[in-house]
């Protein structure tokens, strides 16, 4: 498999960057050439290409603000992602130099060095169309990952608090890369914004404290925020939002006064990592994998340490990640019609999605339904029939939805 | 091949049609019945398109008109004269079929009148209506419609109604109509305003607009198609507006120089420049070179493209180097479907010519591609009624239906009998006599729908792609056929990779023509080889009229038995398997809603189990007094071990009596055949009959192996038991559960490339909205469901590591969706108590054992289903 991202100025035709992943060879200049070529030269006969369909893969155009086309190459993959991919990817070049830079492109090489800061991020994007490797990070392009615990309320008030602090209006605190806990207000930020924070922080593993200037593609395309990272614990990171000020020394002592009474609910929360699920939440040992979205906050919990006592081997742990992650883009996706990409919305129209869906293969059994904004998709053993998987995941759903332990 | 000319008289065709001329007149008084009607219409290169349509049908007198125009210089053929040489009963037939022409020639012209009356509507409006415009148009003053001028530039097109205006046109007339006369007087955009001025001073006060259906007029543009080698300008330009498109590019250097258009050798609909897959070919070839030169990936399959505002989809195939285009609107033709497509034409295309090379390196052929191509497009955009897309059922496989086993028997009987050819009932000289062509194969169409197939499955899906491309049998389907003969060379796959392939068999060095009859709508395609054991084809092979009315009396055979009041009727009457057609009915729990009523006494076993009249005649056609024991025991499925060893015996007993039983045509017409043809022709039939048995010996019983080997059925007998069937035709079932609770199925054999389904009009059966809206659901979710499941199919296919597919989706062999019926629509059909929803599932699974096998069932959620049952059930009735 293959995925590979470049950006070339729209009128001059210099390439920006390109970035790639799995076994495709480097791109060549001229191949670029002819590929933004192919898109220059129909658009002169009043025709746009949009996409080709490759036997086992796909190459999609996107121009983004008459400046920048995107071209993104998948194959064998997860290449009905490629699409959602260049957006993501067009928003991270905002976020990192900002909306007017990139209309503008006057200084095309201060706009290449500037944009080598985002490559980390971009790589993390690009790995979420590989089906074969497991990303802690980003599992799913549009969709942060999260672990579901019952200290993330008390959490809240911390963050609400050291938010108000520093100055700041959003904060959320990361566990091992997931999403734990957020402040009150965490969710008035786009989705994508959302989770390039998080992708930032996660690329910014190990430093005990640190400041990005982030232009938020929706919030504030053309002024620049702070982003501070601070770090707790091990693995425990917490991000603000917040304006010039404080300094970043400043901000140091703040945090060591509104966090200090709280390791102990993060150490408590830590210990829900890797199970990712509140312990009151038990699973059936039929259920090998378990993935739960919420639609509406575009968070995902995923887990495969289902059982305490079973010891899983690691090769097959890994695998089960992958192939109900490849069942959810390819497949359970069509339940959730509101993470499509908004702007050909009309034919999801005509025919409302399915309210569950499910597959079968020779070693798993996969079942996803959709109840209000809680979308679940569970992995089975191949044993297990078809209408009890049904009621099992029904259960399941029940079960988190109405528990007290689950904030989301 | 040479010994056998030793051993045979050779006769030349001249001397053997000196014979067959002298009997025939003895024996022929009917002397206008030597000359087939057809005869005019061969062309110059022996190729035959002839048409005639029942006059009760619209459009039947263009046909004719356009025959007459169409003469061109009548050759005497030597052959011709066998026609006449047929059984005694031809004669009668001959003389019915003209009566009957007689008296369809009085009718023509009340019928010319009616079916102007259908075409166009006639609007009366009042002049004292005075509509307010805000254009101050007059035309929307007077008349309260606005207009705009066709691209032709000429004809007025009806735009929009002025909202006051519309309860006076609408239903009758719909936005895209013609304007064609006012108070009779033609109108055009360059004489419009006359007209008006005229109008509005004229003393009457009533004003008559007449308007013409524009979209029924392209019903009318198949046949016409058909008949004409080349498309008129007004196709071509209704195609042009559509967005369709097809282009043929050489890429090789050589002559991509020498040629005036750059390597384009083909380009439809032209002229060039306004094509726009021609303006901008440079982006398909380049991004054909980079794909897999530059970016190592596969070759491009599809790309979508936006032009004028409409999404249209273009697909590639390469043949060495050379790459031809086929672009449709992708509101006609989704990506999938397509894909399929472009492989069927290249199919086509190969068939017909060769190779695409030959194909379109020919320029004396681009008058007849022109018709091709138009005949494509037009029935791929106007082919269905409805203005939907092209579904992904009519594109996958050749749609066959389910049918009693007394009539699969009639069928088959009639098509081997047709294929044995034998002559001795025509002639007694079988001596001197060689036959011009062997039959390799025929296949029937029934409305559509294919009813047996005696073609290899490459030769079938070739077959089908050329009637179905070039809208036969659309035609088929909507008009009562009272005579259709088409003829042309093809090209068969296995003489395309002699070369590849190895057979036991060899290829014989000769030619071969398929032979098309069509009456009523049942079309019957015929697969023939010259060359070989059969005189050879020298030059410019016009078709024989002996072939043909043997054909047609294939047919005549058929309406004999009845089967065409039978099979009008069997495919209204949904029943094997039965679908549930009315899903208001059901409750959550899968029971009727009230009354449990006569109907479930019928169904009430959920097996399937023999009607006794099958039971009969399947007592009648076995000879063997053991296979009937046989049966006996797999109804009770118990002894399963003696009725395995029945099975064997008389599996091997075929095995030995095959050359006698279905090869006897060629002991009598040629005495002492060569070892060699024998061998070739017994490996070709062999090889297929083969895999038939090998597919079916999966389903373990004795019965299914007895279809169509029945040649010595009495046919009359037959006739009473079909005609006295239907009333009383035993109801299947394949769901489980008290109730029926299927609303659909496709089973599709990738393979063999054919599609078991219920009948492609099943919903209009029902007058159910819910079942409508089920029905399109299911639909379009089959393409999902098939798109993923190829990932399967085809790894297992090849093996191929070095592909990189995603391994993820390899394994998944079923793939289910639950689908809720929407409230607004329930509440419609009177079904909102208590809020209760109405959930169905569309599921779809792969059989991969013996060959790749789709299945796609819809169901009602209420009983869980297994598909695999569910494919054994079917297997039973297929």
């Amino acid at each position: 498999m293959s995925v590979m991202v470049i950006a070339v100025a729209t009128e001059s035709g210099v390439p920006i960057f390109s970035r790639k992943r799995g076994n495709m060879d480097n791109i060549q200049f001229s191949t670029i050439a002819s590929l933004h070529g192919i898109n220059m030269f129909s658009k002169c006969h009043n025709l746009s290409m949009l996409n080709t369909k490759l036997e086992n893969g796909s190459i999609l155009w996107k121009e983004y603000n008459k400046s920048i086309t995107l071209i993104g190459i998948a194959t064998g993959g997860l290449e009905c992602d490629l699409e959602l991919l260049l957006l993501y990817v067009h928003n991270l070049m905002i976020f990192c130099i900002g909306k007017k830079e990139i209309e503008n492109l006057k200084n095309l090489e201060q706009v290449k060095r500037e944009l080598r800061q985002c490559y980390p991020i971009l790589d993390h994007l690009l790995e979420a169309l590989d089906p074969n490797s497991v990303s802690q990070t980003s599992m799913f392009l549009d969709l942060i990952q999260s672990i579901l615990c019952p200290q993330a309320q008390q959490l809240q008030q911390v963050l609400d608090n050291y938010a108000e602090r520093v100055t700041g209006r959003w904060a959320c605190l990361f566990i091992s890369g997931y999403l734990v806990a957020t402040s009150s207000d965490f969710y008035e930020l786009d989705s994508i914004e959302a989770k390039l924070l998080m992708l930032l922080a996660a690329s910014q593993d190990g430093a005990p404290l640190r400041e990005t200037p982030v232009y938020l593609p929706q919030m504030s395309p053309n002024v620049a925020f702070r982003a501070v990272t601070c770090k707790l614990l091990a693995d425990v990171y917490v991000l603000v939002i917040c304006g010039a000020t404080p300094a970043l020394s400043e901000i140091d002592e703040i945090v060591l006064h509104c966090w200090e009474n709280s390791a102990q609910l993060i150490k408590e929360a830590k210990l829900m990592y890797p199970r990712n699920f509140p312990i009151s939440i038990t699973f059936e040992p039929c259920i090998l994998g378990f993935l739960i979205v919420n639609i509406n906050r575009r968070r995902c919990v995923f887990s495969r340490h289902l059982h305490s006592n079973q010891k899983s081997k690691s090769m097959s742990g890994l695998h089960r990640i992958d192939i109900l992650r490849t069942f959810f883009v390819t497949t359970a996706k069509e339940l959730a019609p509101e993470l499509k990409i908004a702007d050909d919305g009309k034919e999801c129209g005509s025919h409302s999605g399915p309210s569950e869906t499910y597959w079968c293969s020779e070693y798993h059994k996969w079942h996803a339904r959709r109840v209000g904004d809680l979308l679940a998709c569970a992995l089975y053993a191949p044993t297990v029939p078809t209408h009890t998987m049904r009621l099992l995941t029904n259960q399941l759903l029940q079960e988190i939805s109405s528990s007290k332990d689950v904030y989301w | 091949m040479n010994c056998y000319k030793t051993n045979l008289q050779y006769h030349s065709p001249c001397d053997s049609d000196n014979d067959w001329t002298e009997s025939s007149d003895s024996k022929c008084t009917d002397s206008e019945s030597s000359v087939p009607e057809w005869d005019s219409d061969v062309e110059e290169d022996g190729e035959l398109t002839f048409i005639k349509v029942k006059a009760n049908n619209v459009a039947s007198q263009d046909a004719h008109t356009a025959l007459l125009e169409n003469c061109e210089s009548f050759k005497l053929r030597t052959d011709f004269k066998r026609s006449s040489t047929r059984r005694s009963t031809k004669g009668r037939i001959f003389k019915a079929l003209k009566s009957r022409k007689e008296r369809n020639k009085s009718n023509i012209v009340k019928k010319k009148e009616y079916e102007e009356n259908n075409k166009t509507v006639i609007v009366q409006v009042s002049k004292s209506m005075i509509f307010t415009s805000d254009n101050n148009c007059q035309i929307e003053k007077l008349f309260g419609i606005s207009l705009d001028t066709h691209t032709d530039g000429r004809t007025l097109i009806v735009a929009d109604f002025l909202p006051e205006a519309k309860p006076i046109y609408t239903p009758r007339v719909k936005i895209g109509y013609h304007l064609q006369k006012i108070n009779g007087i033609e109108v055009y955009s360059y004489n419009i305003n006359n007209i008006l001025q005229r109008i509005s001073e004229d003393v009457d006060s009533q004003v008559k607009l007449m308007f013409q259906d524009v979209s029924e007029q392209l019903n009318v543009d198949i046949e016409k198609l058909l008949l004409k080698t080349s498309p008129d300008n007004l196709v071509t330009q209704l195609l042009k507006d559509s967005m369709c498109s097809t282009l043929y590019i050489c890429c090789n250097d050589m002559e991509y120089q020498s040629n005036d258009d750059k390597g384009v050798l083909y380009c439809y609909p032209r002229p060039f420049n306004q094509n726009f897959l021609y303006n901008t070919r440079g982006a398909y070839v380049t991004l054909n070179h980079l794909a897999p030169e530059s970016l190592r990936t596969s070759k491009p399959l599809v790309s979508s493209l936006v032009h004028n505002s409409a999404l249209i989809n273009v697909a590639y195939a390469t043949q060495n180097n050379d790459l031809f285009l086929f672009a449709v609107p992708n509101s006609r033709v989704d990506v999938l479907s397509l894909q399929i497509i472009i492989t069927d034409i290249v199919q086509m295309i190969e068939f017909l010519y060769g190779s695409l090379k030959a194909c379109f390196t020919k320029a004396t052929n681009v008058d007849k591609l022109d018709g091709l191509f138009s005949r494509v497009f037009v029935s791929l955009l106007f082919g269905k009624q409805k203005p939907d897309r092209v579904d992904f059922q009519d594109v996958v496989g050749v749609h066959a239906v389910c049918l009693p086993l007394e009539v699969r028997i009639q069928v088959d009987d009639a098509i081997t009998e047709l294929e044995a050819a034998d002559y001795r009932e025509w002639t007694d000289e079988v001596e001197n006599f060689q036959r011009m062509y062997t039959v390799i194969g025929a296949c029937l169409y029934y409305s559509g729908h294919l009813l047996s197939s005696h073609l290899q499955d490459s030769d079938l899906k070739e077959m089908h792609a050329y009637l179905k491309l070039n809208g036969i049998l659309q035609f088929s389907v909507q008009k009562d056929i009272e005579k259709l003969v088409m003829w042309r060379e093809v090209f068969t796959n296995e003489y395309r990779n002699r070369n590849k392939c190895e057979h036991d068999y060899r290829i014989p060095d000769g030619r071969w023509f398929i032979l098309v009859v069509g009456r009523g709508h049942f079309i019957l395609a015929t697969l023939m080889e010259a060359g070989g054991c059969t005189e050879d084809a020298v030059g410019i092979t016009p078709p024989s009229p002996f072939y043909v009315e043997e054909c047609e009396s294939c047919v005549e055979l058929l309406f004999d038995v009845g089967l065409d009041r039978y099979l009008a009727s069997w495919l209204k009457s949904n029943s094997q398997p039965q679908l549930q057609l009315s899903p208001e009915i059901l409750t959550k729990q899968g029971r009727k809603k009230e009354n449990i009523s006569l109907k479930s006494d019928i169904i009430r076993s959920a097996t399937l189990k023999l009607s006794k009249s099958q039971l009969d005649i399947k007592r009648r056609h076995n000879s063997s007094e053991q296979i009937n024991t046989g049966f006996e025991n797999t109804m009770q499925m118990a002894h399963s071990t003696s009725h395995h060893n029945l099975y064997s015996q008389w599996h091997n007993k075929y095995r030995h009596s095959s050359v006698d039983v279905s090869y006897s045509e060629d002991s009598g017409s040629v005495k002492s055949t060569s070892e060699i043809s024998e061998d070739r022709v017994i490996g070709r039939r062999a090889d297929r009959e083969q895999k038939c048995r090998r597919e079916s010996s999966g389903s373990d019983s004795d019965w299914d192996k007895q279809d169509g080997r029945s040649s010595n059925v009495d046919v009359s007998d037959i006739r009473k038991s079909l005609l006295g069937e239907l009333d009383n035709v035993k109801i299947q079932r394949i769901t489980a559960g008290d109730e029926n609770v299927l609303f659909h199925f496709v089973n599709l054999e990738s393979e063999r490339g054919i599609l078991l389904a219920p009948v492609a009009t099943i919903d209009n059966e029902s007058s159910s909205a819910i079942y409508k809206y089920i029905i399109s659901t299911f639909r379009t979710t089959c393409k999902r469901i098939h798109e993923l499941l190829q990932h399967g199919i085809k790894f297992k296919k090849n093996h191929t590591p070095s592909n990189p597919l995603n391994k993820m989706l390899v394994g998944v062999k079923e793939y289910g969706m639950l689908f809720e019926v929407p409230q607004d629509l329930l509440a419609e059909s009177g079904l909102h108590k208590k809020n209760e929803s109405f959930s169905f599932w569309v599921v779809g699974r792969v059989i991969s054992e013996p060959a790749a096998r789709e299945l796609y069932v819809c169901y009602h959620d209420s009983v869980p289903q297994d598909l695999t049952e569910i494919a054994y059930m079917l297997s039973y009735l297929g």
